[in-house]
């Protein structure tokens, strides 16, 4: 029997709790920033975004009105920030963030993987728990929430915490990466779901049940998105026919 | 938070998230989750709080000027009719040992400050404008503020509108009863003739069209917060 235990009990309760938590911070922080969809100053002018004044649509938005949303965002952030935090210890303490960190040799991994999406290369490369490309997405995207959790209290407590503020170039310039962050972590999040679906649909009830069967995986298929979702039938080598006598 | 209380937290927040799709306010049920975690934020929040903590302006940060926006909850602008309600004064009452009433020419009479510093507005923005007015410290100092009183209330003209805070936010530094904006007497448009005025706490709380300061031995609400809105209100 090839399934084996891929999951923790902690990674997947911790991920579908993040999953719960980004959709609410997401779609709360959305709401709030529809009350002042812009970045610059009163008086001033920003550089850096071209959307100002353009609010998102409403059906991205939960909260149903900016009180509503900030009630949400100020709660739910314990939520996200205490389940990042139980996941990072527990990925550092049980030896997981060894699949996770990168090593010599992911960047060239990385192209190789690039090169058999875009069918420029045949086998897919053998790898480890993840593919390289995954890697760096599940390594990056703690960044990207810490960077969201900081530039937040930043833009919290930009009297009481003013030298945070200060630290990501002031109230504007924080607002702003928060956004980014946001962004960053949607990004990623859309990719991974997308991934997941076109991919690997039999990782999805493994983070439920913890249990995955390696002669599934991406690369026992040779699957790219939307190539070889069904497992490769077995070669059978028929027989020889029987020699004459 | 200790983590048992964390995780009915956590746990009833998660669920009730499920839940949310009825609607985009998010279920009714999480209401009290809601409250439970703002009561929390409270306390950290005025944790946090330092009277050391000074808001600075960033430099080369403009002026807002005329960009700065005006709110009010009246039908029109609220100006106070002195032939209808006599001569305005702002009246300083509650637990203190001199309660007072003050015209404006008072309160030029009392020690003045010009402050300029961030509008930070619950909505996101933020804008930059010079406050002149008396430091709420000497106010305080001036009707001689009674060790019971921990809340203090800012009432206004403006239809029904006020809010209350924490005494040690309106005890700050920064926190000025506002006459004048950017070298001139207050307009209408943004409070006259006073209103309290204050960089450590949201826009929504520093009233407008100031009528009355009440020093109080418990927190009495406000206008936004009694709907929905934080009622500590700090940056």
């Amino acid at each position: 029997m090839a399934t084996k235990k891929r999951h923790h009990w902690i990674v997947r309760v911790t991920h579908w709790v993040n999953f719960v938590a980004i959709v609410i911070m997401v779609g709360s922080g959305l709401e709030i920033f529809n009350a002042y969809p812009a970045f610059a100053r009163k008086g001033e002018l920003f550089c850096c975004y071209p959307f100002e004044h353009k609010p998102v649509p409403d059906w991205l938005t939960f909260g149903g009105w900016l009180a509503g949303a900030r009630n949400w965002h100020f709660a739910m952030m314990w939520v996200l920030v205490v389940n990042g935090l139980v996941y990072l210890a527990f990925v550092y303490l049980h030896g997981e963030w060894r699949d996770l960190v990168p090593r010599k040799g992911d960047i060239r991994d990385s192209w190789q993987m690039v090169k058999f999406y875009a069918f420029k290369r045949k086998d897919h490369p053998h790898q480890g728990k993840h593919n390289a490309l995954q890697k760096t997405a599940y390594f990056l995207l703690p960044f990207a929430g810490a960077l969201a959790v900081l530039t937040g209290i930043a833009i919290w407590k930009p009297v009481q915490l003013s030298w945070l503020t200060a630290i990501f170039g002031g109230y504007v310039w924080a607002r702003y990466w928060h956004f980014i962050a946001m962004v960053v972590i949607v990004t990623l999040s859309v990719i991974h779901v997308f991934m997941v679906f076109a991919v690997d649909p039999y990782s999805l009830p493994s983070m439920f049940t913890g249990n995955y069967d390696e002669k599934l995986s991406p690369e026992a298929r040779n699957a790219r998105p939307f190539y070889h979702l069904f497992p490769r039938r077995a070669r059978v080598t028929p027989l020889p026919p029987p020699e004459a006598t | 938070m200790d983590r048992r209380e964390f995780l009915a937290l956590g746990g009833g927040l998660v669920s009730a998230a499920f839940l949310a799709a009825c609607d985009s306010r998010g279920p009714r049920s999480a209401d009290k989750l809601l409250r439970y975690a703002e009561r929390k934020n409270l306390g950290v929040e005025r944790a946090l709080y330092r009277h050391t903590a000074i808001d600075v302006v960033q430099h080369g940060a403009h002026d807002a000027g005329n960009k700065l926006p005006s709110y009010y909850v009246s039908p029109t602008v609220p100006v106070w009719d002195e032939s209808a309600r006599g001569k305005w004064a702002l009246e300083v009452s509650g637990l203190v040992g001199n309660p007072v009433r003050l015209t404006l020419e008072d309160l030029q009479r009392l020690p003045r400050v010009s402050n300029r510093v961030n509008h930070y507005c619950v909505e996101g923005w933020t804008a930059v404008e010079t406050w002149t007015g008396v430091p709420f410290t000497e106010l305080a100092k001036f009707v001689r503020v009674a060790p019971e009183a921990h809340y203090v209330d800012f009432q206004s003209f403006d239809d029904d509108y006020h809010e209350s805070w924490d005494l040690e936010s309106a005890m700050h530094p920064q926190t000025v009863v506002a006459y004048g904006l950017d070298g001139k007497m207050l307009e209408p448009a943004h409070g006259a003739p006073a209103r309290v005025y204050s960089p450590v706490k949201l826009g929504y709380k520093n009233t407008k069209y100031l009528t009355k300061i009440v020093f109080m031995p418990v927190m009495n609400g406000g206008y936004w917060s009694d709907q929905g809105y934080e009622w500590y209100g700090g940056v």
